[in-house]
């Protein structure tokens, strides 16, 4: 599997401007992702999710293009600015496919983030210690497909 | 598992500070907010904070040690924030199928 990020593709039949309502006003996304959501969905904007009553994460949108595009950068510490190197980035596409759109999905930043299998075998190489048997299982979980059951 | 405590988890081990120390902690066999920091270009109320970090997600334990409180690494905890990355695409096919099943909902109620 490749590490660089994720890329889903799914039908839903809905217009893309209902698709594009449901991925980006906070109801909406209260009902797919967080407990609580507070964005206002234009570029540059930067909102926070919220996941409990203690658990707070930041998002800072990067692209807003009603009904086609939306980009958001999340999973950084709060107080920071999104960078690429800190953060992951959300990209939903969304194309007109018949009656209904067809929702584009990718997740990226695991690479710069430095979780690929690459990184994890040349900190083996540096701290070979206790990764001796750490790795072998880390590996095995790399090598996974992505689903489970 | 909550998606929840995962995305927490995700969050505790994706900065590079934080995955930095769990290596010196791995490396040395556990350490203080000051042996760390001594070995990272943070200050020690930095490395005092991440260490917080970790120790809510149960990636790593402290115990006291004199006037300061010695930290090791929950090895258990960390192989499964490593597994996180298989999940995080089966989370987010999770949450696909919700935006799927809400849109779909709504255009049906505003064709109704």
């Amino acid at each position: 599997m490749e590490f660089g990020g994720i890329e889903r593709e799914i039908h839903v039949e809905a217009t893309p401007d209902v698709v594009y309502e449901v991925i980006s006003t906070p109801e909406h996304l209260r009902e797919w992702w967080p407990d609580e959501a507070e964005l206002d969905p234009v570029p540059g904007a930067t909102g926070v999710i919220s996941f409990g009553d203690t658990k707070v994460m930041p998002l800072t949108v990067m692209e807003a293009d009603p009904p086609r595009r939306l980009s958001f950068r999340w999973a950084y510490d709060r107080g920071e600015v999104a960078t690429p190197a800190n953060s992951l980035l959300v990209t939903f596409e969304l194309i007109p496919s018949g009656s209904g759109t067809l929702l584009r999905f990718t997740e990226t930043g695991f690479r710069e983030r430095g979780w690929e299998a690459a990184a994890l075998q040349e900190r083996y190489r540096v701290h070979a210690t206790r990764w001796d048997h750490l790795l072998p299982r880390l590996v095995g979980y790399l090598d996974r497909p992505v689903s489970r059951p | 598992m909550s998606t929840a405590i995962d995305d927490e988890l995700w969050s505790a081990v994706g900065d590079p500070t934080r995955r930095r120390m769990l290596d010196l902690l791995l490396t040395n066999g556990g350490g203080t907010a000051t042996t760390l920091s001594q070995q990272l270009p943070v200050t020690r109320q930095a490395v005092a904070k991440h260490l917080g970090v970790l120790d809510r997600v149960g990636l790593v334990h402290a115990k006291p040690s004199g006037r300061e409180r010695l930290y090791e690494v929950d090895e258990a905890q960390l192989a499964r924030a490593v597994a996180q990355l298989s999940s995080v695409g089966a989370a987010w096919d999770a949450r696909l199928r919700r935006i799927k099943r809400i849109a779909e909902t709504i255009q049906r109620s505003r064709k109704a």
